[in-house]
């Protein structure tokens, strides 16, 4: 019997279930949309802030003590100390491998322009292709670590595109002083040998940059004899936002305790990423650019606040919306129960019977909302950051204890004033 | 009794009498318009406030000299910051570089403004201390590594000047100054390269004043407002060439973009959906009161009066719903303002009769299509309960 109740109710109610279901689904979808975007969009956030280029430097042990400063002093065993070429491979095999965005190797030597000027040039990588061991492909350069230069003439060198290794960037102030343009050669000199380099873009940087000739990495290192080197390393990492313990242990790893120090590890701390690069880097030193990796940390921590605030904002609007529309349909049914209570239904079975109803209806409701909140979840992902949100498990658990609380909060009020009813005087009209 | 004041003693009756129904529907549109302020004011809100975080990123705007022999000084940076307006000014910091002797070996020494500094490079890492006294000192990790200097270390520093330097200072003997080491800055990049004194102790040093090197700016501004300010400072104050850090400020607009892009689409997503459930808890209420419909129609009421006077309840809980959402999605506002950037947020006037003019036409539309509905309704067939 009370099955065929229900049944009828849904096959002859259906436009006021509906009604339920919908409203229902439509707060779900809300809580599900706001809560994957809100869990989701930390990475999304940072990802976005790569732009402000590396946020680790490696340099070598020594180098990183004498420094940039004393460059005019080039070959009096200043800048003897390099990295080797052969192991930045090995920056993709850390822990944390997943979270290096891009990295590029520098090594920068002093040439001699036709004008007789001095010029620095700097060895990178454009959009270098890898070939890991592991298997996994990488293209990775300047190109993705200096995105705010602006390409005044030609293109951006394109090392894939066998144009050779006798090719070079230069920057604007430098070009505009010795005349130059992309597809002109410039003959650079040092005093290990001559070379003839085309000219493929003029970049704006506003920095430095716009002084030095930017040249793939061996071109360089042929011009500066130091075949295999690297004289430092830009290294652009997801990180987590330092805490306390971050802190503590980028002063000194040994002074945490084990379990400390395995969090510390498998955590994405810039401290703990620069630590492993160190790691498999011979005689290196990783340190975080603070510029870039401390105001990371603070824009993401805000944007994730901001993010939960909003979301608590419509979780509650939702919450209320679907309370309200329970609240007053199952009102809406006061004959109706004045009507079972007359024939001799008990206040238990009525229940039971109103809230079987709502529940099922509001089963039917989240399902809707959750896949609905999905699909804004996606839109939101697209529009705005050109990637789709991750589907976070944990959302689901959520949606469905808030939608049935919600769904219970809005029914027991309603059901217990509908008890409170006299038959009579429903079944009267009054 | 006249039929206005008749259309009103309704309307109020009906909501009176049915205060528990009404009050439901009250709290649906103030729900509504709670959210739709709220959001909205955070939503024009968070450019200037993020625009504030992201001056973490340090100086994104920068003083050099015209010429070599422009007459680069602190009186001209006024002029030129003078043209900034106030409110977005983050912070200015002069920077002026001589070559000095430490333990005898050559190490560039900064002369700027400690406070400035503080306010244009918060990223600086300092272990010990910011100077604030004459005499004492800020190093560089890499120099306090070379050197071998700990915190509260004091050495003399020998100002690097050659003889027909000191010749024109009128001295045959550099000048010296006692330091205390009072932090170790730590940036990652090539400020850990320098030392940094107080301006006055470096002009003492080197025994002229006034001169500058670079000055570096944090303007809190959007990218169109900073190039524009750096046209007004090149042509108002020829001596100074105003630079943009393209790094700092062409990143900073493409991550401000997206963010202010997320904030609208999440407002405009949770509004339509708010929408929706306000209109449906109305249409919930005035579909329940079909009997009275039909009730008032066998009474000889006309269709448009029966809209009407529908539209009239609706109308008038639609702008107290409004009125109450707009106060408290203010106060909601001002809240995640003061938790998530520390800092209150501006009243938007306009947005109030905004969300007032939005719920009533919310309301109101919610009203209509179901009134309008059972207008059409056959009385008969509506009060007989079929």
């Amino acid at each position: 019997m009370f099955l065929r109740m229900i049944r009828g109710a849904f096959t002859r109610q259906w436009k006021k279930m509906l009604m339920i279901a919908l409203t229902i689904a439509l707060g779900a979808s809300l809580a599900t949309a706001m809560l994957n975007v809100m869990l989701d969009v930390g990475d999304k956030v940072a990802q976005e802030l790569k732009t402000y280029g590396a946020n680790i430097t490696v340099v070598p042990k020594s180098t990183s003590v004498l420094s940039n400063l004393y460059e005019l002093e080039d070959g009096e065993a200043v800048s003897d100390e390099y990295l080797l070429e052969s192991e930045l491979g090995k920056i993709k095999t850390i822990f944390w491998a997943f979270n290096i965005v891009d990295y590029a190797p520098f090594i920068d030597t002093e040439v001699t322009l036709p004008s007789g000027a001095e010029a620095q040039m700097v060895g990178s990588w454009f959009n270098h292709h890898m070939a890991l061991d592991t298997g996994e492909t990488l293209d990775t350069g300047i190109q993705n670590l200096r995105t705010w230069w602006d390409i005044t003439d030609g293109s951006w060198l394109d090392e894939q595109s066998g144009a050779g290794e006798d090719v070079c960037m230069i920057g604007t102030l430098l070009a505009q002083r010795e005349g130059v343009g992309a597809g002109d050669t410039l003959r650079v000199q040092t005093q290990y040998g001559v070379k003839e380099l085309t000219v493929v873009g003029v970049f704006d940087s506003g920095g430095d940059e716009d002084e030095q000739i930017f040249a793939p990495l061996d071109t360089v290192q042929a011009l500066s004899d130091t075949d295999g080197c690297v004289a430092s390393i830009e290294v652009s990492a997801l990180t987590t936002p330092d805490n306390e313990l971050a802190e503590k242990a980028a002063k000194d790893p040994s002074s945490l305790s084990i379990k400390d120090y395995e969090t510390w590890y498998c955590t994405a701390y810039v401290s703990s990423i620069c630590y492993q690069i160190q790691e498999v880097i011979t005689d290196s030193v990783a340190s975080p650019v603070r510029q870039v990796a401390d105001s990371e940390g603070a824009i993401l921590e805000k944007t994730e606040l901001l993010m939960v605030l909003i979301t608590i904002l419509s979780l509650i609007g939702s919450a209320l919306g679907i309370t309200n529309l329970v609240t007053a349909s199952v009102m809406e049914r006061s004959n109706e129960i004045g009507l079972l209570k007359a024939i001799g239904a008990t206040d238990g079975r009525i229940s039971a019977l109103v809230l079987t109803e709502v529940m099922i209806t509001g089963i039917i409701g989240a399902v809707i909302g959750y896949f609905a909140g999905f699909g804004f979840a996606q839109i939101i992902g697209h529009t705005v950051f050109g990637s789709a949100i991750e589907m976070k498990l944990m959302v689901i658990p959520i949606v469905a204890i808030l939608t049935l609380a919600v769904t219970l909060a809005g029914s027991i009020p309603a059901i217990r004033m509908l008890l409170r009813l006299r038959p009579a005087e429903v079944l009267h009209g009054r | 009794m006249t039929k206005r004041k008749f259309f009103l003693k309704m309307i109020a009756t009906s909501l009176m009498r049915r205060r528990s129904r009404m009050l439901v529907a009250l709290l649906a549109i103030a729900v509504g318009a709670t959210i739709l302020s709220g959001l909205v004011t955070i939503y024009y809100d968070v450019p200037r406030q993020m625009g504030a975080q992201f001056r973490n990123y340090g100086a994104n705007m920068i003083f050099l000299a015209s010429s070599n022999d422009a007459n680069f000084t602190m009186e001209k940076v006024e002029q030129a910051t003078a043209l900034i307006d106030d409110g977005e000014l983050v912070g200015v910091a002069p920077f002026r570089y001589e070559s000095v002797l430490i333990h005898e070996q050559p190490i560039v020494a900064a002369g700027t403004n400690m406070e400035g500094a503080k306010a244009t490079s918060p990223y600086w890492y300092i272990n010990g201390e910011w100077p604030d006294e004459r005499g004492e000192i800020l190093i560089g990790e890499d120099e306090a590594t070379y050197l071998g200097l700990k915190l509260g270390d004091r050495f003399t520093m020998t100002y690097a000047a050659d003889e027909g330097q000191l010749a024109e200072n009128g001295t045959t003997q550099a000048a010296t100054l006692d330091m205390t080491v009072v932090g170790i800055l730590e940036t990652g990049g090539s400020e850990e390269e320098y030392v940094y004194i107080s301006m006055e102790d470096l002009e003492a040093l080197a025994g002229t004043e006034g001169d500058l090197d670079v000055v570096e700016l944090s303007v809190s501004a959007t990218q169109a407002q900073l190039s524009a300010y750096v046209d007004a400072i090149s042509q108002r104050v020829p001596e100074i060439a105003p630079r943009l850090v393209k790094r700092v400020t062409e990143s900073e607009s493409t991550v401000l973009t997206k963010l202010q892009a997320l904030v609208f689409l999440v407002t405009a997503v949770v509004l339509v959906l708010t929408m929706i459930c306000v209109a449906t808890t109305m249409t919930a209420v005035v579909t329940e009161r079909r009997r009275e419909i039909g009730l008032r129609k066998a009474l000889g009421a006309s269709d448009r009066s029966i809209i009407g006077e529908f539209m009239g309840e609706g109308l008038l809980l639609g702008g107290i719903g409004g009125l109450i959402g707009s106060g408290l999605g203010f106060a909601f506002a001002q809240a995640v303002s003061v938790n998530v950037f520390s800092s209150s947020i501006t009243f938007q006037a306009w947005l109030l009769p905004l969300t007032v003019i939005v719920s009533i036409l919310v309301t109101g539309l919610a009203c209509l299509l179901p009134v309008r509905s059972a207008t059409e309704v056959d009385p008969a067939l509506v009060l007989k309960g079929e």
